[in-house]
C-alpha cells in the first residue's frame, strides 16, 4: 500500500512541542517510544478532584452529593471502601472511572484527603 | 478471574487467548494488561438497556504509542482476537467503556494522552486519543492562548478525539466536530500505519491545516466505524472574539417549534447565528436541576399538568432556545437587532440576555459556558430526573424545517407516552439539520423497567424510519437495528471495505453494525 509506513513518529520532528506541566514526562518527542510498563504521571488529590469530580459534586453544580466532608477517623476505613467500590463501579447516574483515567495511586491519595476534608473547600472552578 | 467463571473472546480457545496474553506483556509490559476483575469492572458499566452480562470484556490492554498498538494488532490478528477500542469512554448513554459484546478485549488509549501541538496561529492543534477536554482547556488556560474549545456535554472527562469519531457535537459556531477534523494518524488492522490528508507528505507543514489532501478522501471511514484505530488526530480550534452575547428565547405552547424552527433557518444558514444552537423542551430544561418527584411520583409519562406547573415555578417555556453571537461589539450589535426584529414579529417570544436570562430557571449558566468552550457537567442532572442510572439518547436527524420538527416532536411523544417515559429533549441546529436528541431516562435498577425502555427505543427506530427518520449516532445495543434502516446495498459496501482492510474482523466487531 503506498503511503504507509511501519515507522510512524519519523514525520513528527517538524510539531511544535511546548511545556505541559500536567503531563511532564509524558510530553516526550513522539520519536522515543514508551517503554512497556511506563508508569504515568500522578496527580495530587486536589488536581484529579478538580479535573474529574468537582464539575458534578461540588456544591454549587449539585448534580452528584458532596463528597468532601471530613468523616471521624474511626470511619476512614469504611467510607474509603465505599468511595473505592463507587468509583470504580459506577452507580446510577454517577460513571465508573477505570484505572487508565484515575491510577490506583491517584485514587488512593484522592480516598485519604477526601475522607479527612482536605478537599473541603475546592471547587470545579478552582485552578 | 477465576478459571470457572473465566470470559475469552467468542471463537479463540483458552490456549491461544493465554498465549495472545503473554504476547501482550510483552508489548506493554504487565501491569498494563488488565484481567482481574476488579480492574475489568469499570469497563462493564453501562448506561443503555442492554443485558449486562452481553457487555463483559475478557481483558483491557493500555498502550501508550502508536508503536505499541502495530504491534497488539498484529498479536490479535495472529490468534484472531477482537479488541473493541475506546479512548477516554466516556460516551455516556451510548455504550460508555463497555465492548461491543462480551469476551471482547478492550483497547483502552486514555494512556495516549499527549497534546502533540497547539498552534496559536493557525488555530489547530494535533491530540492523541487520550487526550480530556478539560486537559486541553488548562494547557490552553495556562499558555495564555486565545482559544477555545468545543466541548460536548460530558466536557471536562471525555475527549475530543473520541467524540470527533463518534460524529458528536458541542455549542459553539464549531459544533458539528467532524467538519473542524483535519488529518489522522491510523493503525490498520495489519498493523501499517497511514496518515490521512496532507499527512502522507514527510515532513508536511499542513497536516493540520488542508483536510482534503490528494486523491479520495478517507477520513470519514475512521468514524463511527472499525476500519482502523486512529492514534492521532488534527483538529481546528475556534480564536476567541473579542466579544460573545449568549442569549435565551423562551416560547410557552408546544406548537411554537414550528414557528421558532422556521424563523431561526435563516438566521443560522447566513451565519447570523453562528453556534449550534438548541432548543430545549421543559423538561430537559428542568431536568438538569429540578427532581422530578417534587412534580410528580408516577411510574408513567409526567401529565401536561405537571409540565405546566414546572413551567409556571421555574421559570421555564415549553421551548427555550440557547444560543449566542460572537464577533466585536460593533457586529453583536448588529446581528443582535436582526435576531430581534425575526424573533419579535409574532409577538409570542420572550427574548433575553444577561441578567434577565439568568433570573430564568433553566439551565442559561450552564448553556452559556459551553456555548463559549468552558467545561461543564450541570447537564448530566437529567440522570437524576428519573434516577436508576438508565440513559439512551435516541437522535434522529430532522431537516430545520418547522412542520418536520413539529411531525418528530409528537411521534416521539406519543411513543415515548405508550411506554410510560418522558419527552425530555431538545433540538441542536446545525446548519440546515438538526439533531433532534432525546434521553430516554428509565430506571435500570428495575428489570421491567429496563425491558420497556428497550422496547420503546426499538420502537422509536422503527416508526421514524417508517416516516424517512433516521438516527445520527447510536449506542451499541441498537447499533444492527440502526444499520438496518439505512438499507442493504450500503450495508453491503461497508461490508465490502470490512473485508479488505480487516478481514479477520479483529477491530470492534459490531460497531455501527459492521462485521467482516
Amino acid at each position: 500500500m503506498h503511503n504507509t509506513t511501519t515507522v510512524p513518529s519519523r514525520h513528527l520532528p517538524s510539531l511544535r512541542l511546548k511545556p505541559l506541566a500536567l503531563l511532564g514526562a509524558l510530553l516526550l518527542p513522539s520519536a522515543v517510544a514508551a517503554a512497556p510498563d511506563s508508569e504515568p504521571d500522578v496527580r495530587d488529590p486536589a488536581e484529579v478532584y478538580r479535573q474529574v469530580c468537582a464539575h458534578c459534586h461540588a456544591p454549587d453544580k449539585a448534580v452528584g452529593p458532596e463528597i468532601t466532608m471530613a468523616f471521624p477517623e474511626a470511619a476512614h476505613e469504611a467510607r474509603g471502601d465505599y468511595v473505592r467500590m463507587v468509583v470504580r463501579n459506577g452507580r446510577a447516574a454517577m460513571p465508573s472511572f477505570r484505572e487508565a483515567k484515575i491510577s490506583d495511586p491517584e485514587l488512593e491519595a484522592l480516598i485519604e484527603a477526601l475522607v479527612s476534608g482536605d478537599l473541603a473547600d475546592h471547587s470545579a472552578d478552582k485552578e | 478471574m477465576s478459571t470457572t467463571q473465566r470470559i475469552l473472546p467468542k471463537g479463540v480457545s483458552e490456549t491461544d487467548f493465554d498465549a495472545a496474553l503473554s504476547r501482550f506483556r510483552e508489548i506493554i509490559g504487565a501491569g498494563s494488561v488488565l484481567t482481574e476483575s476488579d480492574q475489568l469492572a469499570p469497563y462493564t458499566k453501562i448506561m443503555m438497556a442492554g443485558d449486562q452480562s452481553d457487555y463483559i470484556p475478557s481483558a483491557a490492554l493500555l498502550p501508550t504509542t502508536t508503536e505499541q498498538v502495530q504491534e497488539i494488532v498484529r498479536a490479535c490478528n495472529e490468534y484472531k482476537v477482537p479488541i473493541w477500542t475506546i479512548s477516554t469512554g466516556k460516551n455516556l448513554g451510548y455504550g460508555s467503556a463497555a465492548p461491543g459484546a462480551t469476551g471482547q478485549v478492550m483497547l483502552d488509549l486514555h494512556r495516549m494522552n499527549r497534546i502533540l501541538n497547539v498552534d496559536p496561529e493557525v488555530c489547530t492543534a494535533l491530540l492523541e486519543p487520550g487526550v480530556t477536554y478539560q486537559q486541553l482547556y488548562d494547557y490552553i488556560k495556562e499558555n495564555d492562548l486565545k482559544l477555545w474549545l468545543d466541548p460536548p456535554a460530558p466536557s471536562a472527562i471525555a475527549g475530543p478525539v473520541g467524540n470527533t469519531l463518534d460524529r458528536g457535537v458541542g455549542y459553539t459556531p464549531y459544533g458539528e466536530h467532524f467538519m473542524f477534523q483535519c488529518g489522522m494518524e491510523v493503525v490498520l488492522a495489519n498493523g501499517e500505519v497511514i496518515r490521512t490528508g496532507m499527512g502522507g507528505i514527510e515532513n508536511s507543514s499542513s497536516w493540520q491545516v488542508f483536510k482534503w489532501g490528494y486523491g479520495p478522501y478517507i477520513d470519514g471511514l475512521f468514524t463511527q466505524s472499525n476500519y482502523g484505530i486512529v492514534t492521532k488526530m488534527g483538529l481546528w480550534l475556534m480564536p476567541e472574539p473579542p466579544a460573545y452575547r449568549p442569549f435565551l428565547i423562551q416560547y410557552q405552547d408546544p406548537e411554537d417549534i414550528e414557528e421558532i424552527v422556521d424563523v431561526l433557518r435563516p438566521l443560522r444558514i447566513a451565519q447570523i447565528i453562528p453556534n449550534a444552537v438548541v432548543i430545549v423542551h421543559t423538561l430537559w430544561d428542568a431536568g438538569t436541576h429540578v427532581m422530578r418527584r417534587d412534580y410528580y411520583d408516577g411510574t408513567d409519562s409526567i401529565p401536561r399538568e405537571a409540565i405546566e406547573r414546572i413551567k409556571a415555578d421555574e421559570g421555564i417555556g415549553e421551548w427555550n432556545v440557547y444560543a449566542a453571537l460572537y464577533g466585536t461589539p460593533e457586529q453583536i450589535e448588529v446581528n443582535w437587532k436582526i435576531v430581534e426584529q425575526a424573533f419579535g414579529a409574532s409577538g409570542k417570544a420572550k427574548i433575553m440576555y444577561g441578567e434577565e436570562a439568568e433570573k430564568r430557571g433553566g439551565g442559561f449558566e450552564y448553556r452559556s459556558a459551553l456555548m463559549k468552550g468552558d467545561m461543564n457537567l450541570q447537564e448530566f442532572g437529567l440522570y437524576n430526573w428519573r434516577g436508576g442510572g438508565g440513559s439512551m439518547w435516541f437522535a434522529p436527524v430532522s431537516q430545520a424545517k418547522g412542520s418536520e420538527t413539529r411531525d418528530q416532536t409528537e411521534l416521539a411523544q406519543q411513543i415515548l407516552g405508550k411506554y410510560g417515559f418522558d419527552y425530555v429533549a431538545e433540538y441542536i441546529v446545525g446548519w440546515r439539520d438538526m439533531h433532534h436528541v432525546i434521553d430516554l431516562l428509565y430506571n435500570r435498577q428495575d428489570p421491567e423497567e429496563t425491558q420497556r425502555a428497550h422496547d420503546c427505543f426499538a420502537e422509536l427506530i422503527d416508526e421514524f424510519a417508517k416516516r424517512g427518520y433516521g438516527l445520527y449516532r447510536t449506542n451499541t445495543e441498537f447499533m444492527e437495528q440502526v444499520a438496518g434502516t439505512f438499507g442493504d446495498p450500503l450495508r453491503e459496501v461497508h461490508r465490502t471495505l470490512k473485508n479488505a482492510l480487516d478481514p479477520n474482523g479483529i477491530l470492534s466487531p459490531g460497531k455501527s453494525g459492521i462485521r467482516s
